[in-house]
């Protein structure tokens, strides 16, 4: 049970990484500060501002599209078919980015409010909490939605085809920068929509960012790099791993299963379950 | 132009160099000396890190983790063996050249996202293990470590850093100068071709990539006996940004790259310690500007400014 | 260019400490950073007030007294660093403060090293003065100590019939969980040991675990935020308010987002602390109480304010007997302290191999949160309400 629910989570957080890898070939080692900048915003905006949490949302996703295409123009863009360039500008950034959140926003965790601070109780003694579960169900809706953009829209078709043969794409007159500019703000704003969704139930602080990455990267690699079929399947196998991993093995250990997999997925199928290779 | 005049001044820099830091610890107060013998801490971790991500074009998020293995192995058979430490010191290097070697083989071939991921897994796995098998390494509360010294000597300890950095730098040096060298950079700048001419491109760089690994246990386990004290912060995604940060702001692909970034952001960071946080926050932003901006470094820089001079 | 280049290093490496003979200085180690870092903010307060206090009296014999005050994130070795960079480079005459065990542990090592004054404040583990490092001192709780005499108390006194442990893997978490457990066997209360991990952001593993064993008190020794997480899932999987939570360190149950974090899971919540507004055993106390509504107008929350301000004038007043800096000296007037504190009165034992050796520490309070305000419930003499249970 639980492992499903953070498996919807890991989904939806690891979306964004699968869309810039698939389309951009661009590993994003930031997207997880992308994520907390989202929780930090939705907060201010509900908490300090008082908006409607639900419109807090949608404004911290607006404003991460816009940082997202930003970022793009002005670091990612210049790296294109230099691999390790972009991985290690990402990787610079998400530093720069942490520490800008410790300094903006404090090294305390930030909480959103709630929609709900109870427990549903299940058959016998089994109970579980309201927030985590609308965080797992608000996660899995987004991310369908998300998978529905790219699967039945033009615009989804068209990332779709640059994602697939840029060149290809580029002659039948689709313009492929832009294309992967607003891929890269698409994909930021996820990374926001995940802090968004998440925060009331994991408050988030200034290096929460990072765990998150990489357990992105985890599911990525399951999946392969820009299968967003993958991406769910990926992260409700990482949800289910973890959670009977810490239940009979050690609870200290439930994010090496996740590791150990990635490492044995890459030596012996690097694939993944569905997708492509970079 | 004027050779002659040219290779004279760089002797007389190196020499300057290498009087100055020979002499270093007369003048210098103890906490210079520390600051010091950190550098070299960094320069070694810095030009080995280079080896592999500019000399062979793959980027290791093993680094720092390779440097704990050193720094952990070392300790643990000193404290739980009791063996004299310069050998618990070897036995450590060993160690994570032979890791690294391992590790090398099994990943190299698949290129370089590939190669980035698993390290950047392992080094994960490695720190959580660390963290977690608190019997043995005492976890996030740190292990002590016995020195190197009977009598603490600060002046001991860097003289024995400088050794060892001078040793392996030139090492390096000598390395990319050598016939070895051609066949790295042939390997980074057009892997089809230099495969073509024959050269076994995973061979060269699973040779780097050890060698590397090599040399950052080695500077880990030297760490360890110097600080006593170790944690797994030693191998945490920080240290790696650190060392990161050093190369990149020193020059990518340089021999004196390395060593200049890497003195340089010790002390600086020293020098804004009082700022705290803010750190971190000034090195990623001076890294992100010079790998956007000047992808050679500071080293580069310096480089086109002097035939601009001469 | 390369030349100046190292010249400039060289330069910084040289003069790096320029220190003026007249004033002296007190070094302090903390978390100013990391997770802990609000501890940092409290310690900043403490010491704010008593150099209020030592400026008011017209400093140590007429030289004025600076703190520096280095951060140690809360890691053993960055700790480490920091009270060498204070000794080495600041040169301080004393150093005080900490409020991590590892950390503790790490520093005591330096401090011994250059036979270093050194009083901690708030590291608990029984190691750090197990080791009897002639120039270490502890004026404040620790852990066996607060088990023995609150805890275990608290437990009879409350007749909780089952305990479960959760501990954190740190030293102060794994030492107290490891006494607790031997103590409660000794008075063979029914309990368990859980360990987490100490940066876990879901307990939910655990807490399923404890809520199989169904007890009616769960000793929390968790520190920091996560402390905030357990709580509040601790109750979404109505572990609490069947059973109590006790929070056995305190100051995060006291911080500003303990209520934000926690929200409804933090009422009927305990937490182990020396200070409360009701309990005002003497006028220091009630000075430093006042000092501080005057200073930064509310009242005081974390205990920790109160461990840094005791311990910087604890300083200063063994700076002031010393009438030097030497720090044989300074630890010679340590040893004959007498001081009156808000805590009470501060004497440090003497005798080798005795577990009071260089240590005192207080009366520790077991306060629970009804209605979102404080009530003291243990020890009975000083109790303002009794336990509350579910309703």
């Amino acid at each position: 049970m639980n492992g499903l629910v953070m498996g919807a989570i890991y989904a939806l957080s690891a979306a964004g990484v699968s869309l810039v890898a698939g389309v951009m070939r661009v590993i994003n080692f930031s997207h997880g500060e992308f994520y907390i900048l989202g929780a930090y915003f939705s907060y201010y905006f509900s908490v300090s501002l008082g908006l409607n949490p639900v419109l807090a949302a949608v404004v911290a996703m607006g404003f991460l599209f816009l940082i997202g295409l930003f970022i793009e123009r002005t670091l990612i863009r210049s790296t294109y078919g230099q691999p390790m360039q972009s991985m290690i500008i990402t990787f610079i950034l998400s530093i720069v980015l942490q520490n800008i959140a410790l300094i903006s926003f404090g090294p305390y965790p930030k909480k959103p409010p709630a929609f709900s601070e109870d427990s549903v109780h299940f058959i016998g003694d089994f109970n579980y909490g309201i927030q985590r579960l609308i965080a797992g169900s608000s996660s899995l809706f987004l991310f369908c939605l998300f998978y529905l953009f790219i699967k039945k829209t033009r615009f989804g078709l068209k990332i779709r085809a640059v994602a697939q043969d840029p060149q290809m794409a580029e002659a039948v007159g689709i313009h492929s920068k832009r294309i992967r500019l607003v891929s890269f703000g698409l994909a930021v704003a996820l990374a926001g929509a995940a802090g968004v969704v998440l925060s009331p139930t994991f408050p988030v602080v200034p290096t929460s960012g990072e765990p998150l990455t990489l357990s992105a990267f985890v599911v990525i690699v399951f999946g392969g790099m820009g299968s967003i079929r993958g991406c769910l399947m990926g992260g409700l196998l990482l949800g289910l791993a973890e959670n009977f991993g810490s239940a009979y093995i050690s609870t200290m250990y439930s994010q090496v299963f996740g590791f150990i997999l990635l490492i044995g997925i890459i030596l012996f199928r690097p694939t993944g379950i569905y997708g492509n290779k970079i | 132009m004027a050779t002659k005049s040219k290779r004279s001044i760089k002797w007389l820099i190196g020499i300057s160099i290498a009087l100055a830091a020979l002499l270093l610890p007369k003048f210098a107060s103890d906490y210079g000396i520390h600051i010091a013998i950190i550098s070299l801490f960094y320069v070694l971790m810095s030009s080995s890190w280079n080896l592999v991500a500019g000399f062979t074009g793959q980027v290791s998020f093993a680094h720092a983790a390779f440097a704990a293995i050193g720094a952990y192995a070392s300790s643990l058979m000193a404290i739980h063996y009791n063996l004299p430490i310069p050998l618990t010191i070897v036995f450590g290097t060993c160690i994570a050249g032979t890791l690294g070697h391992v590790l090398g083989r099994l990943c190299l071939p698949l290129g370089g996202t590939y190669l980035s991921l698993v390290t950047l897994s392992f080094a994960e796995i490695l720190r959580i293990v660390i963290t977690n098998e608190d019997q043995w390494t005492r976890g996030t509360m740190g292990l002590q470590v016995p020195g190197i010294f009977r009598d603490y000597s600060k002046t001991k300890y860097y003289l024995l850093f400088l050794a060892i950095t001078v040793f392996a730098v030139l090492g390096l040096n000598l390395l990319i100068r050598s016939r070895m060298g051609l066949r790295f950079r042939a390997v980074m700048d057009d892997e089809i071709a230099a495969a073509s001419v024959g050269v076994h491109t995973t061979n060269i760089r699973v040779l780097a990539f050890t060698l590397s690994s090599l040399i950052a246990g080695l500077a880990g386990a030297l760490y360890g006996h110097y600080a006593m004290l170790i944690s797994p912060d030693i191998g945490s995604l920080a240290q790696m940004f650190l060392i990161l940060a050093m190369t990149m702001i020193g020059g990518l692909g340089s021999i004196e790259g390395p060593i200049f970034g890497a003195i340089l952001l010790e002390v600086l960071s020293e020098q804004i310690r009082s700022f705290g946080e803010y750190h971190l926050l000034v090195f990623g932003v001076i890294s992100l500007l010079i790998v956007r901006f000047a992808p050679q470094g500071l080293a580069g820089l310096l480089r086109r400014q002097r035939w601009k001079l001469f | 260019m390369a030349i100046k280049l190292f010249t400039l290093i060289f330069i910084s490496l040289g003069f790096a400490n320029l220190s003026s003979a007249e004033t002296i200085k007190i070094g302090v180690v903390g978390p100013r950073t990391g997770s802990a870092a609000a501890e940092g903010t409290a310690f900043d307060e403490g010491i704010a007030l008593a150099l209020d206090a030592i400026r008011a009296k017209g400093g140590i014999h007429g030289s004025s007294v600076e703190v520096v005050f280095e951060d140690t994130g809360g890691g053993p070795e960055k700790a480490a660093a920091a009270f060498e960079k204070l000794v080495t480079k600041d040169k301080v005459a004393i150093v005080l403060g900490e409020s991590h065990s590892s950390a503790a542990l790490a520093e005591i090592e330096v401090a011994n090293r250059y036979h270093t004054p050194f009083i901690v404040a708030e590291a608990w583990a029984d190691a750090i003065m197990e080791k009897k490092y002639p120039s270490v001192f502890r004026a404040g709780p620790y852990n066996t100590d607060v088990v023995n005499s609150t805890i275990v108390q608290f437990i009879k006194e409350g007749h909780f019939k089952k305990v479960s442990i959760v501990a954190e893997n740190s030293d102060w978490g794994k030492g107290i969980g490891a006494l607790t457990d031997s103590a409660l066997k000794k008075e063979k209360i029914e309990h368990s040991l859980t360990e987490v991990d100490q940066n876990a952001k879901d307990f939910y593993p655990s807490l399923n675990k404890v809520k199989t064993e169904k007890p009616d008190l769960v000793l929390a020794y968790i520190y920091s935020f996560g402390l905030h997480t357990f709580v509040s899932q601790a109750r979404e999987l109505s572990v609490s308010p069947n059973a109590l939570v006790l929070d056995g360190a305190g100051p995060p149950s006291l911080w500003g987002e303990f209520w934000t974090n926690v929200g409804k899971a933090g009422d009927g919540e305990l937490f182990i602390s020396p200070m409360h507004e009701s309990v005002q055993p003497n006028a220091e106390a009630k000075a430093f109480w006042n000092a501080y509504k005057k200073k930064f107008s509310k009242s005081p929350s974390d205990y920790k304010i109160r461990s840094a301000y005791i311990t910087v004038l604890l300083a200063a007043d063994a700076l002031e007997r010393a009438n030097s800096t030497e720090p044989s000296d300074v630890v010679n007037a340590l040893e004959k302290t007498n001081f009156s504190a808000p805590t009470g009165k501060i004497h440090f034992g003497t005798k080798q191999g005795d577990i009071h050796y260089h240590q005192w520490s207080p009366q520790m309070l077991a306060v629970q949160w009804q209605n979102r305000k404080q009530v003291v419930v243990f020890p009975k003499n000083v109790a303002t309400g009794t336990i509350e249970f579910s309703k």
